[in-house]
């Protein structure tokens, strides 16, 4: 007995600092699902198309020997763009968001495939951002920690920033209220789009980063990593709260970190990868049930987080 | 100031339950009148709320405002002249942020919006300001998320927040009506000060019979979708609540006869 805890938790430990550069670069995705999500009132799935675009960008841009960098800034604005479709067939036809997303991250498969002309591309050995970390040895875990971590940690100051300027707080109370920030002037499409546009671009980046430090991109990469990012989402919530502007741009930062963590560890004690989406889907159920559940007493209004 | 010309709006159009909201209706208010909307359920008042506010776009007709037509114009835009307050209370306020947010929300309703920090200390003691006029202390609870007043004191908030920022017209659509007598009195002081003290050119749509005689310069009455009665200068100062009721009377006789 005590023989397995410890391979469990030596196995568990050594892959701690792999891991944590994983979630660091997946805090992105989170982040491009929370802001959606929470701030705009508008569940979407974009981010499920949007992070393999941004790695297949990446991948293709890295290939032809661009920069690192620009491989990242064509990614993000390949990714808002992404967003912006969403959104706009949501707003112009009148198409659930839900549905907007689906579509969206169908045609985005075709359209990542056409991008990369194959499905897999190799970029191993090409330069990264990471290669650029202070004090640490290139190719190591701790560059990507150092470099994903400044990299996330200027975004949530920003984005902090952002939120409670003129602009910030009206995109807000458009997920709010939609008709009270239009009757206050506000112009709820402008708001709309550009609010999942900036979600997607996140999500893209987060695909970028993850193509270079992982050296290849795939356009498979994206499979499942919503239902992996809205559960490290509820975590982060219900660790840091979501009560005022910091505590929910925090949330997506810490959840993934934890969430991450929690299947390595998980993984380390043996439960079959296969059933890791099982695990995951249950659990983010379980969240989103709970609501209703400590309600009690008959069932609950079917409009608790997703609704139109 | 406000003028609608000849508005016309059908609901269902061509199908068996098809509605006539607004009938051609035509209708003027000068610059600081106070106006009193009066009419029974489906007469139009809401429809001609919206119309005016740009919620509702119009069959027929115009919307001008101090001479602007802006009918083709949408309610964003339009939430530059114009503010409202609605009879839900939820419906004018964003519930999951704070009393301060909100009225920077509406105070920036006409301008245009920065890239630089909204709450700042100056805007903060102004509208703790403006907030102690209601003496509901709501000046003390800046913080505090919308979601956690009571009706009443969302319903203030709204006031507060349509009457700020001097708007050339103000629109207040059975504002009191789900408030409990206590607070609706507090809410309906509230605005006769603000339209007072600020000469804003108001409508104000109500079922209450004893307000629309003690407040505002004149009283409009609408049915079916069209102007019916309109008492406004000397008559206005002596009607009282039977009066109006009588007219309400005369029309429910009409409706006896047709059917």
């Amino acid at each position: 007995m005590m023989d397995l805890i410890q391979t469990i938790s030596s196995s568990f430990v050594s892959l701690i600092p792999v891991t944590l550069a994983q979630s660091l670069i997946l805090a992105f995705v989170v982040l491009g699902i929370m802001i959606p999500f929470r701030t705009l009132n508008f569940p979407d799935l974009t981010s499920e198309g949007a992070f393999p675009l941004g790695g297949c960008v990446c991948g293709v841009l890295l290939a032809g020997g661009a920069s690192p960098l620009t491989a990242i800034g064509v990614a993000l604005v390949a990714g808002f763009l992404a967003g912006c479709c969403t959104a706009f067939i949501h707003l112009r036809f009148r198409i659930h968001t839900l549905l907007a997303g689906i579509l969206m991250m169908t045609m985005l498969y075709s359209i990542n495939l056409r991008i990369m002309g194959k499905s897999n591309l190799s970029v191993f050995g090409a330069p990264t951002v990471f290669d650029w970390a202070p004090f640490t040895q290139p190719g190591f875990p701790a560059s990507k920690i150092v470099v994903a971590g400044i990299i996330g940690l200027v975004v949530f100051l920003l984005l902090d920033l952002f939120f409670k300027t003129e602009k910030g707080t009206a995109i807000r109370a458009v997920g709010a209220n939609p008709d009270m920030a239009e009757a206050q002037g506000i112009n709820v499409w402008v708001a709309t789009i550009g609010g999942v546009g900036l979600a997607s671009a996140f999500s893209a980046t987060g695909g970028a980063l993850m193509v270079q430090s992982q050296g290849f991109a795939d356009v498979n990469m994206g499979l499942g990593i919503l239902i992996n990012g809205l559960a490290a989402l509820m975590i982060g919530e219900a660790i840091v709260g979501k009560q005022t502007v910091v505590r929910q741009l925090a949330a997506p930062f810490v959840g993934a970190v934890i969430y991450y963590q929690l299947v390595s560890f998980c993984l380390a004690a043996g439960m079959p990868p296969p059933d890791l989406k099982l695990a995951t889907g249950l659990f983010v159920l379980a969240m989103l049930a709970l609501p209703s559940l400590r309600r009690s007493r008959g069932p609950a209004q079917a409009r608790e987080t997703i609704r139109e | 100031m406000l003028e609608i010309q000849s508005a016309r709006k059908v609901f269902y159009k061509g199908q068996a339950d098809e509605k006539i909201a607004l009938d051609g209706l035509s209708l003027k208010l000068a610059t600081g009148e106070f106006a009193v909307v009066i009419g029974s359920n489906g007469a139009g008042k809401s429809s001609m709320l919206n119309a005016i506010s740009g919620a509702l776009p119009l069959d027929v007709g115009k919307v001008l405002i101090n001479g602007d037509d802006v009918t083709d114009m949408p309610v964003h835009k339009r939430a530059a002249r114009l503010a409202r307050v609605f009879q839900d209370p939820m419906k004018g306020t964003a519930a999951s942020m704070t009393v301060a947010e909100n009225m920077l929300l509406a105070d920036l309703r006409s301008t245009r919006r920065r890239l630089r920090r909204g709450l700042n200390a100056k805007r903060l003691e102004q509208y703790r300001e403006r907030l102690s006029l209601l003496g509901l202390g709501l000046e003390n609870r800046l913080d505090t998320r919308v979601e956690l007043l009571s009706g009443g004191q969302r319903q203030s908030l709204s006031l507060i927040m349509a009457v700020g920022g001097d708007p050339e017209l103000l629109l207040l659509d059975e504002h009191t009506a789900a408030l409990d007598p206590r607070t609706a009195d507090i809410v309906m002081q509230a605005t006769v000060r603000a339209v007072d003290a600020l000469k804003l050119t108001t409508l104000m749509v109500t079922h209450n019979m004893q307000h629309a005689v003690d407040f505002g310069h004149s009283v409009i009455m609408l049915d079916a979708g069209k102007l019916r009665l309109e008492i406004s200068g000397e008559e206005k100062t002596t009607i009282t609540v039977p009066d109006l009721i009588g007219h309400f009377a005369v029309k429910t006789d009409r409706m006896m006869l047709a059917s």
